[in-house]
């Protein structure tokens, strides 16, 4: 009886209803009069019974809109779902899935020596030279000095990285190496700092000089460097001889003619350590 | 890049046992910020990086000489958390019988004196019994003594008797 009320009250839930078709129909038979059978495994007149429809009446709209509905009795939802039938994904345990595959050109590697191993062994970190010397380095363009910065900053996350595995891992004794090799790296970029400071003071200077140079021309329009010829002085008093009849101006036109035509002879012969190397110098070897 | 010269250090920390391998963690400089994580992996390792979360370990407070000092606050340790496009699973460290490298069992050794010495400082009441601890070498040579004499079942001393002692247990006539 109990049973047959309350699918009578709960017209909407289509899945309860069904999964208890038989028993409700069973409860429908027992309470429905004997003349009359009834067909739908509930009623619905209940709630139309329910309604009322004079003015003013208050609503008797169910707002409860998960009504029924229990995980205890596992009643399911009131309405069917696109997904009911489908079935429900099982988790798989973590030491079942595939291995993830790392990428053997994975950038990550690099934070470990030879891309391979966790931390260095003492042995292999004591196995470094002497860090670069400023004397060196002077002699270094500025993408090779750029270049072993890199070098030296990759290395320094190196160690880093190996000493706190070190630690945490407890793997043993190496730390008096890897400071070791630390301080080497350091130097080096110590010497890169100094290095360039150098050559940055002695651009300053040289901007300086420019400024009174006749022959530099900073304004940025036309070439910067126009060379005097060396040996101005010398042809003038050359050709002044041979020339005695003309006017000083002519003088003075020819030298100039002259000081041009010979201004490309004096580059092509210039010394060849004076000239600048075209192409950058070969990469610094790591550390 | 260009004329770029930073000199932080940034450490690659071992992944948590359960964490997925799409997350790489790093100690970075307390100036750095998630921005700039991202793009120092990606300009100087080529790494990309999908997002990134960081947060800061803060040290508990410690006295600068041992049990007396002032009492300073470490500086903290920031770390971050990227999310990696491409996965990298970190390789397993050596195994316990494969770090002779590292002198693993000197190092085990001095760690353990070390600890026992501390907790001993620690506790200076909790004296141990003499028997808990190994046996020393005097104790030793003592069994050793001892059980030699019972097996021959006689002991003497090396003396002969004194006159001036009598023997209790002899009828002597008063």
């Amino acid at each position: 009886m109990a049973m047959a009320a309350s699918a009578a009250l709960r017209p909407s839930m289509a899945p309860l209803g069904r999964i208890s078709a038989a028993a409700a129909a069973a409860a429908a038979t027992v309470t429905a009069a004997p003349g009359r059978t009834q067909t739908a495994a509930f009623s619905t007149s209940a709630v139309l019974l329910k309604r009322h429809r004079y003015p003013g009446a208050r609503s008797n709209k169910d707002y409860s809109k998960k009504r029924g509905e229990s995980a205890l009795r596992r009643t399911g939802t009131r309405w069917r779902l696109s997904v009911s039938d489908e079935p429900l994904p099982r988790p798989v345990p973590r030491d079942q899935l595939p291995a993830i595959e790392t990428d053997p050109d994975h950038g990550l590697w690099e934070f470990f020596p030879d891309h391979r191993t966790v931390a260095a062994a003492p042995e292999e970190d004591a196995k470094h030279g002497r860090s670069w010397s400023v004397e060196e380095l002077r002699h270094k363009s500025w993408e090779d000095l750029h270049r072993l910065w890199w070098v030296c900053v990759k290395e320094r996350n190196r160690i880093a990285t190996g000493n706190w595995e070190r630690n945490k891992s407890k793997l043993g004794f190496g730390e008096a190496e890897a400071l070791g090799r630390d301080r080497e790296v350091r130097a080096t970029m110590r010497a890169i700092k100094h290095t360039l400071t150098e050559r940055f003071y002695a651009w300053e200077d040289a901007v300086k000089l420019a400024k009174d140079d006749p022959e530099v021309n900073l304004s940025g329009d036309g070439p910067a460097f126009t060379p005097s010829h060396f040996l101005e002085g010398e042809e003038e008093a050359a050709v002044a001889p041979a020339e005695e009849k003309e006017g000083e101006q002519h003088a003075a036109e020819g030298a100039e003619e002259t000081a041009e035509k010979t201004a490309p002879a004096a580059v092509a012969a210039a010394d060849p350590a004076t000239i600048p190397a075209s192409k950058p110098q070969a990469e610094a070897p790591r550390l | 890049m260009h004329g770029c010269r930073p000199n932080h250090v940034i450490a690659f920390i071992r992944p948590k046992p359960r964490q997925p391998p799409n997350l790489a963690t790093f100690v970075v400089p307390l100036t750095f910020n998630k921005l700039d994580l991202r793009d120092y992996l990606y300009h100087v390792y080529n790494v990309e990086v999908t997002a990134v979360r960081s947060f800061i370990n803060q040290p508990q407070p410690r006295q600068k000489d041992g049990q007396r000092g002032k009492w300073y606050r470490p500086r903290s340790q920031k770390m971050m958390i990227a999310e990696l496009v491409k996965p990298f699973v970190w390789p397993d460290p050596p195994a316990e019988d494969a770090r002779e490298a590292f002198d693993h069992a000197m190092f085990k050794r001095l760690q353990k004196e070390r600890d026992d010495q501390i907790s001993r400082s620690m506790n200076p009441s909790n004296i141990p019994l003499r028997t808990r601890g190994p046996e020393t070498q005097e104790r030793q040579t003592l069994r050793e003594q001892a059980k030699e004499f019972l097996d021959r079942g006689e002991w003497t001393n090396g003396r002969t008797g004194d006159d001036t002692w009598t023997e209790v247990e002899k009828d002597i006539k008063v």
